[in-house]
């Protein structure tokens, strides 16, 4: 099978004035199309650092990471945001939507910057709704919304564009155990429909439950396990 | 991003803060509306001083007599220069940037009406000069050569003079004493108004008598024959009031066998000459860049508040860029809610002010001001070029507002803005 996410030998170190921090340190890692994997690992230990350059958000100091057959390190800021746009959907803890749009534009967003019609958009946006258990609820403000509608918005945004990866940072890592299960379920299906899902978390529940877990340390990859068949 | 949600984005902006809003957009609106007000204010000041100075006779070229200057004569023998009816004459035969010439006489007198009596400058008149003058009729007639041909004694009355003198009990047709002699009044003039510039009193208060019948009556004492003090000329194109002065020059220094450089000779003056030295046009730039600097001053309070709302907004620009958005949709998008509300700003000054001066410059408000004060009060003129140079300073004032919000907006790292700490 080919990889879609391959990374040699990446590095990312942050100047911060004073000092410099080596946030990653030689990860090697290969993803390939279609699966599941979960990436743990205590705070500060370089996990959403790492999934920030998987998710083009941030170019690696040094090393290569080719997504799709792409080099990203050496992408310039147009084709880094075409990446984004057309093949990553993003699930964050704290939600991020925006609080001024309803839940359905929020989910229009992306389709908003790749030059949908108006009326595909809010097809589109419907359907993603659907998809996540959230169609009556579309037309209300994030502030009306409980936390897991909050964050099952989120994901119908991630999943808008139909990306070929879905990357979450910490997606329950706000929600009480009942609403965190009912994302898991979610990512579940996704990852059941056919899309490669890559979840940044230190919940052990999460990570008890996907054939693939990452562990990362102080910036390297620490064990990489599968589980089940 | 379309450019309907980027203007989406401008209102739901304003409408996030509405204090912040009215106190930014204050500036803004302040300034369109006083660009326009001051510069149809300018217009409305020069049209009231254009016609208060020509109220004295519009184009009007004034000629005394003087003397031959120590240039051209030794100082002991400085002549006495004086103009005659010929020299009237030879002007209207010959000069070209002139249409009308006539002379004018005048002499503070008393004059009388049953028991009430006034002092009143009159004049001698032609019925070039009346023209010239350009004053209507009001009731009865004007003077008419015939009039001068037989020394009549008639006299019509600036309107003023008719109301002091006559009264109630007076009208056309009543006879009244100037100087002692018995003259018969035919006419009444219509009302001129205030003058800025007059020679003697005021044409409202004056008296005229035919030219011939004053210059009989009231000769000069000191010269033998019939002298004319002062002539009168219309100029045919204002703006070439100086081709006019020299031609008039050239003839009557010929006439005078005097030298025609010799100014002294033949001195001029011009009403429009003093109006054109005027500063009018430096006061209505100054006063016009005045509320410029406001509206710029009012772009400056978009920009901050722009920068403001980057600074605030950083964590969307993130989630924008991670949608996929290219960092000149970012741009884009700023850019257009900064213009968006500059636009809204300037469109509401853009009504302000044209209904405001609209408003001032309406006949309502112009009733309202009492007679005697209405003619220097200057009435506002909205002409289309203000509120293009109003809206062209608002563009301009837009683009400098939206630049640097807009690239700092681009300039946002979306991992950095994206970090759940």
């Amino acid at each position: 099978m080919k990889a879609l996410i391959s990374l040699e030998d990446v590095h990312k170190r942050y100047d911060t004035g004073r000092t410099e921090v080596h946030a990653l340190r030689g990860i090697d890692l290969r993803i390939d199309a279609g699966e599941w994997v979960v990436i743990m690992g205590p705070s500060g230990s370089g996990k959403t650092t790492l999934l920030e350059i998987l998710g083009c958000l941030s170019q690696p100091t040094s090393g290569a990471y080719h997504f799709s057959g792409v080099s990203v390190e050496s992408a310039g800021s147009n084709e880094l945001a075409a990446l984004r746009g057309e093949c990553i959907g993003f699930v964050f803890q704290a939600f991020n939507l925006l609080p001024r749009l309803t839940l359905i534009e929020n989910v229009e967003l992306p389709l908003l910057y790749r030059r949908v019609s108006r009326n595909e958009r809010r097809e589109r946006a419907r359907e993603a709704l659907e998809r996540v258990g959230l169609d009556h609820r579309a037309h209300h403000l994030p502030s009306a919304a409980s936390g897991g509608e909050r964050q099952r918005a989120a994901i119908a945004r991630a999943l808008v564009n139909r990306p070929s990866v879905l990357l979450a940072d910490e997606p329950t890592g706000n929600l009480d155990t009942a609403r965190g299960q009912e994302i898991l379920a979610i990512l579940q299906s996704i990852h059941e429909s056919g899309a490669t899902v890559v979840t940044v978390t230190h919940d052990p529940l999460i990570g008890g439950q996907s054939p693939r877990t990452v562990s990362i340390l102080d910036g390297a990859i620490e064990s990489d396990e599968r589980s089940g068949p | 991003m379309s450019l309907w949600e980027s203007f989406r984005h401008a209102i739901r902006l304003l409408a996030s803060q509405p204090l912040r809003s009215v106190l930014t957009l204050f500036g803004l609106v302040w300034g369109t509306a006083a660009v326009i007000f001051l510069m149809s204010w300018g217009a409305g000041l020069n049209q009231m001083l254009d016609i208060s100075f020509n109220r004295i006779g519009k184009n009007l070229l004034m000629v005394f007599p003087g003397r031959v200057s120590e240039d051209y004569s030794p100082a002991f023998d400085r002549r006495f220069l004086f103009y005659e009816r010929d020299d009237v004459d030879d002007l209207r035969s010959r000069a070209h940037e002139i249409d009308l010439v006539a002379g004018e006489t005048q002499k503070w007198m008393a004059s009388a009406f049953g028991s009430r009596a006034l002092s009143v400058d009159t004049r001698g008149v032609e019925p070039e000069g009346i023209r010239i003058r350009g004053v209507g009729i009001e009731s009865g007639r004007s003077l008419r050569r015939a009039d001068l041909d037989h020394r009549r004694r008639v006299a019509i009355l600036g309107n003023t003079a008719r109301e002091l003198l006559l009264g109630s009990r007076g009208s056309v047709g009543s006879w009244i004493r100037l100087d002692g002699t018995p003259f018969r009044v035919v006419g009444v003039l219509e009302r001129v108004g205030t003058q800025l510039s007059r020679d003697g009193d005021e044409i409202d208060r004056q008296i005229w008598v035919p030219l011939t019948t004053h210059m009989g009556l009231w000769p000069n004492p000191f010269v033998a024959e019939e002298f004319l003090p002062k002539l009168l000329i219309r100029v045919r194109d204002r703006h070439r009031f100086a081709e006019a002065k020299a031609e008039v020059r050239s003839i009557l220094s010929e006439r005078l066998r005097v030298s025609p450089s010799d100014e002294e000779a033949t001195p001029m003056f011009g009403v429009n000459e003093i109006l054109d030295e005027l500063p009018i046009g430096e006061q209505n730039t100054v006063s016009v860049l005045i509320a410029a600097m406001t509206l710029v001053i009012g772009g400056v309070g978009v920009l901050s508040m722009m920068l403001d709302s980057v600074r605030e907004r950083r964590a969307e620009i993130g989630i924008r860029l991670a949608v996929g958005a290219r960092r000149r949709d970012i741009l884009g998008q700023f850019f257009i809610e900064t213009v968006a509300i500059v636009g809204l700003g300037g469109l509401l000054g853009v009504l302000i002010g044209v209904g405001g001066t609209l408003l001032l410059g309406s006949d309502v408000l112009r009733d309202a001001i009492p007679s005697a004060q209405r003619d220097l009060v200057p009435l506002p003129i909205l002409e289309p070029h203000m509120i293009a140079t109003a809206v062209g300073i608002m563009c301009f004032v837009a683009l400098a507002a939206a630049i640097v919000p807009a690239w700092r907006a681009s300039r946002v790292d979306p991992a950095e803005t994206l970090r759940w700490e």
